[in-house]
């Protein structure tokens, strides 16, 4: 494995995860989470634990990231991109089961579904298009 | 084929059952610290079938991302998937922690039991799904 490009790839990963998380969920999803106020921590609640939202998206781009490096070792972002919606799917099952058992709204799902879907998607190929760049016999 | 549809409903029956006993017996108390995020008893058996849609997508992509990368690899290669995916599922749930006000605990025994449900997922998927060759996703 040519740890310089994982390396890359990871923090690329985290970049797109992270500020896609941003946009999507705390900008444009904003509204639709105040519909149900209670399930969120007040600002100054989410400030102090803002080290969770962090350290929590290094660990899901870290793992997105070897999981790319070991089932696509020669790389590739159409290939990645597949592996990453696989993800994906496991999250909207996630997601689907929360809203069972959270009074989310239904505006929520689906936001969360669309989100989890494109962001995994586009890290994946992300991930590929960075990894393929090294060399196409890397193990 | 045969071999993916019966390590789907094995999977499946096991974490139905797994997550009925972890969550709806071991951790009742738990959930019962913090009821403003949680629908009532009643609402959330109306809206059941959106756990068994929810655990059957989840365990399906489970099955597909092991057919596609670690195929024939056998029980360990399920357990390794297994663990890789939910450490990475740990991480969503860090990020979940951060903006929803459920208990540490909560975060704590439910990574640990999702440790435990992935890594008997992917025992049990690894050792019935054995295909004649293996083959990298592409």
């Amino acid at each position: 494995m040519d740890w310089k490009k994982f390396f890359i790839s990871f923090v690329a990963a985290f970049g797109f995860i992270f500020v896609f998380g941003f946009l999507w969920y705390g900008k444009f999803m904003h509204g639709v989470h105040q519909e149900v106020p209670a399930l969120w921590r007040p600002e100054a609640d989410f400030g102090s634990h803002f080290s969770w939202l962090v350290f929590g998206h290094i660990v899901m781009a870290f793992f997105l990231t070897l999981l790319c490096a070991k089932f696509v070792p020669a790389g590739g972002a159409g290939a990645c991109a597949k592996l990453g919606l696989l993800v994906a799917l496991i999250y909207v099952g996630a997601d689907l089961i929360t809203f069972a058992v959270q009074p989310l709204t239904t505006k929520i799902l689906c936001g969360w579904i669309v989100g989890h879907l494109v962001q995994f998607t586009i890290a994946g190929a992300v991930i590929g298009a960075i990894l393929k760049s090294s060399s196409p016999a890397t193990s | 084929m045969k071999r993916f549809v019966i390590a789907f409903i094995a999977a499946y029956v096991f974490m139905f059952f797994w997550g009925w006993l972890l969550n709806g017996v071991f951790l009742k108390d738990v959930y019962a610290e913090t009821p403003n995020l949680w629908r009532s008893q009643s609402e959330m058996m109306s809206l059941f079938h959106w756990i068994i849609i929810g655990q059957a997508l989840l365990i399906f992509a489970f099955v597909m991302i092991y057919a596609s990368g670690f195929a024939g690899g056998g029980v360990m290669a399920g357990i390794r998937l297994g663990i890789l995916l939910e450490i990475a599922a740990i991480g969503m749930r860090m990020a979940i922690y951060a903006v929803q006000p459920f208990p540490g605990k909560l975060l704590v025994y439910g990574s640990i039991s999702g440790l435990i449900e992935m890594i008997v997922v992917g025992a049990i998927v690894g050792a019935i799904y054995r295909p004649a060759a293996a083959k990298a996703v592409s």
